[in-house]
């Protein structure tokens, strides 16, 4: 993000606080990352349809105590909603859902292994049973690491967990990544 | 047995379906509706701390007046106590 544009996003959410209809432009723009992101953590539309705007509402109450700290405001946006996640999870007592995009996974494969061309289908499905069996804080770094493109410093503030902390979850799932598929990561060169 | 279910999705999310979910009317309904819940229950609780306060006080206050030993009984005045002699 250019500092202009990060200038630009603090001077809407001081808007915003006067006005909360201003605050509707943040809303247009981070509103589908922020469901996608629930979607891919619940895997049910509605569900992360009525997360979404839970989130929204609790950063529109919420907004006079953010503070930027360096990190985007779409980061605090972020740790609403893991938050959210959470709460719906602990509500429900059941397993938590993580639902990926098949064509993603083959993207990252790709672009960690060069020139193995397909994946085939056993693999997907082995890797899939691997993620299954991956704690479930290992699985949040590695969803916003690897789907949603943060960097640790962002990762340890939406997770709320130090910056080596999201680092050492990321490298201990990796490790074993490769150890079980055989296969070269791009943390290899 | 493992704690999370991984699902595969076939489809790339396509920005139609979230559309039925984009609404920030209603997310700033809400908003307006939980702030205002909110400074209800503010005041709700200023007013009931203040009528604890209150009654502790008035708590207080009575068991030190039980607490306190009442004031001795006045002296009887001698000529209360002596019937006055008669006069000659």
């Amino acid at each position: 993000m250019r500092e202009e544009d990060i200038r630009r996003e603090q001077e809407l959410i001081e808007r915003s606080r006067r006005d909360p209809k201003a605050f509707g432009e943040l809303y247009e723009v981070y509103f589908d990352r922020i469901y996608y992101f629930i979607l891919r953590q619940t895997g049910d539309e509605d569900t992360a349809g009525d997360l979404s705007s839970q989130t929204f509402v609790n950063a529109l109450n919420n907004l006079e105590k953010y503070q930027f700290r360096g990190y985007p405001f779409s980061a605090w946006l972020y740790r609403i909603a893991a938050n959210e996640v959470n709460k719906f999870y602990r509500r429900q007592k059941g397993k938590k859902i993580f639902s990926i995009e098949e064509g993603r996974i083959r993207e990252l494969v790709e672009q960690t292994n060069p020139g193995t061309g397909d994946l085939d289908e056993e693999l997907i499905q082995q890797m899939l049973t691997y993620l299954k069996d991956l704690p479930t804080e290992m699985l949040q770094v590695l969803e916003l690491r690897f789907f949603e493109d943060k960097d640790f410093r962002e990762i340890a503030f939406i997770l709320d967990i130090t910056e080596s902390g999201a680092k050492m979850r990321t490298y201990r799932a990796l490790d074993q990544l490769r150890k079980h598929f055989n296969i070269r990561l791009k943390y290899d060169e | 047995m493992s704690k999370n279910e991984i699902r595969l999705r076939r489809q790339k999310l396509t920005g139609r379906g979230i559309e039925r979910f984009r609404n920030y009317g209603a997310v700033l309904e809400r908003h307006e509706q939980e702030k205002r819940i909110r400074k209800i229950v503010r005041v709700f609780t200023f007013f009931l701390i203040i009528l604890i306060v209150i009654t502790l006080l008035v708590i207080i206050s009575r068991v030190e007046k039980r607490l306190t030993p009442a004031d001795p009984a006045p002296k009887q005045s001698y000529s209360a106590s002596y019937p006055r002699p008669p006069l000659l």
